[in-house]
């Protein structure tokens, strides 16, 4: 029977030290003998992994329907173009985005995240398919879709590594657009084969700025910060 | 009074009949039950790190058989309708639905409690049974029912368990017979039928000091069980002139009053717990779901310095004002105006859902600053007693991060359970270290140690 020192309490033979004060526990008559096991469990539990299997099944069916038929349809009935190809690229979007919630819940959203902006990439070149050259999907649509992914990726990162509030979230997103504004411009004029130099997406970039700088000012400062919360709340 | 009488028993017929009972030439698909009054809270605060789920242990005095344990468990549930269910979603509201899904099965115990219920785990099933050596746990979520209606539950598992090892049970009190079909009044919703109070008293809402502290990973909850004499504690309460619920409630406040203290703070708040109170006391119900209110015996500091000995005084005097059945009545009314308001009847369940987590969240949860529970001296069947060493109850998970305290007492040992999500013990030192300092002798025992060298 051994008591703590600064609490007081008697202590459960197993335990090592006092769970209220962290003292540790040392009765000179217990040093060498065993020490009795715990009145608790050890081992941790797992919440259940709710499956959707039932959800899964069904919305593989619909979607393998749904491309099969269309490209039936296409291939023996209206074949004057591959519209087929939109509806089946749909389906292999559709699948995509919602492989994380259906079919396996542990994917690494970065991975998730990559996968979608492959199949909107997939989907944007099949569309390729029905017009007259790839050029447009090499030069506008590749590039924007692979800036919103890292983007994307980029403020998923910066949500879960630091704490997330409004403010730093609308930071993060007036640095962002900004930034996908100018290299819009940019990406448009290089296909146009047009000088490279930003005119509306300054403008943009300006009011974007003047935002980032306020935004940065209230969040450094607590006094502010308090007086926005006060303010705004709802 | 007579007709007030009257239309109560009206009331408790036609709502009895409401939740569709199994029937002669009824289907077992026409039978559900409404979700009572507390109950429609719980769902909505449900998370995924976060369900409202309560457990209710008895230690015998024998290693647990999981194998008798798994037979009692299923002859036991399907005397409780109303905990063999699953929980569903409707336009406007949720409901229980019979859960003829095989289970739920008996599990050996965790070291992490109370952990996240997910409605569709489990087999659908809202309750999980638990054994460790000698201990038989029951977790159940909260829209099932309050700590009495689980009480009967795992007490009449527990007389069944003893019962298939050889010794018999008469069912009494919380034993409830097996051989009877459920009496409709234990699946009735209580509440309703007592909301008469022609006002409807304004809820307390007052930001309270909060308990701050370092969170612990998800899945982890810390627990402290302190084990007491009831005598030693009655004589002490008794010194201050208070009942062993006004004493407890009091050290605890004065608990949280000195972590406040010590804490750097720009102003005080007042400190105040959030305590249930069991509405059959003052109510004649054998309902089996959730038939409580809460109470908030409070201290404000900024009005001056207390003493322990005030603090015991105004929480006694907190108690003897506040729970009577005239101002509990009152308050059910207030909680029962809005699912009489038609306009909030009609509007759809995501929007409620929105509404009742929003208001919890940023009104309800601060409201208070611990939680205090006591299930008072429990009874169980004369023939019973020589099995059972000790209950132990914790009241969860809870929603935000500060400390639960529960309290259950049998025979001479009263237990004192702390539960909490946050890495810091200093609401239970303090709290524990009163205790102490009054002349009560206090055996601890916890999970939290394992970790500590």
């Amino acid at each position: 029977m051994s008591y703590c020192v600064n609490c007081g309490v008697e202590l459960e033979a197993s335990l090592k030290a006092c769970p209220l004060c962290h003292t540790p526990v040392i009765n000179p008559k217990q040093i060498g003998q065993p020490v009795p096991p715990s009145p608790y469990p050890v081992n941790k539990g797992q919440v259940e992994v709710v499956k959707r299997k039932d959800l899964g099944i069904l919305l593989s069916v619909v979607l393998i329907a749904t491309s099969g038929t269309c490209l039936l349809l296409n291939l023996l009935a209206f074949n004057n173009s591959l519209w087929s190809l939109l509806v089946i690229g749909i389906c292999i979007c559709l699948f995509v985005f919602t492989f994380p919630a259906v079919y396996y819940s542990k994917t690494p959203v970065y991975i998730s995240l990559l996968a979608d902006g492959v199949a909107v990439a997939v989907y944007l070149y099949m569309i390729g398919f029905l017009t007259p050259s790839h050029r447009w999907f090499w030069q506008l649509g590749l590039p924007i879709v692979a800036l919103i992914t890292a983007m994307m990726e980029i403020f998923t990162f910066l949500a879960r590594k630091f704490p997330f509030t409004v403010l730093s979230g609308a930071l993060c997103l007036f640095i962002e657009i900004p930034v996908f504004c100018v290299a819009l411009e940019l990406f448009i004029r290089h296909m146009l084969l047009k000088p490279m130099y930003i005119t509306w997406s300054a403008v943009v970039l300006t009011v974007c700025t003047i935002i980032d700088f306020a935004l940065f000012t209230i969040l450094v400062k607590k006094r502010l910060r308090n007086e926005v919360r006060r303010r705004l709340h709802f | 009074m007579m007709t007030a009488k009257k239309q109560n028993n009206k009331q408790t017929t036609s709502q009895i009949n409401k939740p569709m009972q199994k029937q002669p030439g009824r289907s077992r698909k026409d039978v559900w039950y409404k979700l009572d009054l507390s109950a429609i809270v719980y769902p909505t605060l449900q998370r995924r790190d976060f369900s409202s789920v309560y457990r209710l242990s008895v230690v015998l005095k024998e290693d647990i058989d999981p194998a008798v344990l798994q037979q009692a468990l299923d002859k036991t549930l399907t005397r409780f309708p109303t905990y063999k269910v699953t929980i569903r979603k409707g336009l406007f509201w949720r409901y229980l639905e019979p859960n003829n899904r095989p289970g739920p099965y008996v599990r050996e115990d965790i070291k992490n409690p109370c952990m996240p219920m997910h409605f569709k785990g489990n087999n659908r099933y809202l309750i999980r049974v638990y054994y460790y050596g000698p201990r038989i746990a029951l977790e159940a979520h909260h829209c099932l029912g309050d700590g009495t209606g689980g009480m009967c539950l795992l007490q009449t598992l527990t007389a069944v368990y003893l019962g298939l090892l050889g010794h018999p049970i008469t069912p009494s009190g919380f034993v409830l017979p097996l051989n009877e079909a459920p009496d409709p009044g234990e699946l009735e919703d209580a509440y309703m039928r007592y909301a008469t109070a022609k006002v409807k008293p304004p809820r307390p809402a007052e930001r309270t000091y909060r308990v701050r502290g370092t969170k612990e990973p998800f899945y982890t909850l810390n627990i402290i069980d302190g084990v007491l004499s009831v005598r030693q504690v009655m004589a002490v309460a008794k010194r201050y002139g208070a009942t062993i619920t006004e004493y407890l409630n009091a050290v605890l406040l004065y608990a949280l009053l000195q972590k406040q203290n010590e804490e750097f703070h720009i102003k005080l708040r007042p400190v105040r717990i959030a305590m249930p109170v069991n509405l059959r006391r003052f109510f004649p119900s054998n309902t089996l779901r959730n038939f409580i209110t809460m109470v908030y015996p409070s201290i404000d500091p900024r009005l001056g310095e207390y003493s322990f000995e005030e603090i015991v005084t105004q929480v006694h005097n907190y108690m003897r004002y506040y729970i009577n059945d005239k101002f509990l009545c009152g308050d059910i009314t207030t909680n029962a105006a809005t699912q009489h308001n038609l306009l909030i009847r009609v509007v759809p369940l995501f929007i409620k859902d929105l509404v009742v987590k929003t208001f919890y969240t940023r009104v309800q949860d601060k409201n208070s600053s611990a939680g205090l529970t006591n299930m008072g001296a429990l009874k169980v069947p004369e023939d019973m007693k020589p099995y059972i060493e000790r209950f132990d109850i914790y009241m969860g998970q809870p929603f935000s991060s500060r400390t639960n305290c529960a309290i259950i007492s049998f025979e001479d040992i009263l237990t004192i359970n702390f539960a909490s999500s946050i890495i810091e013990a200093d609401v239970e030192r303090h709290f524990f270290r009163k205790l102490v300092q009054d002349g009560i002798h206090v055996k601890i025992e916890s999970n939290r140690t394992q970790d500590l060298l």
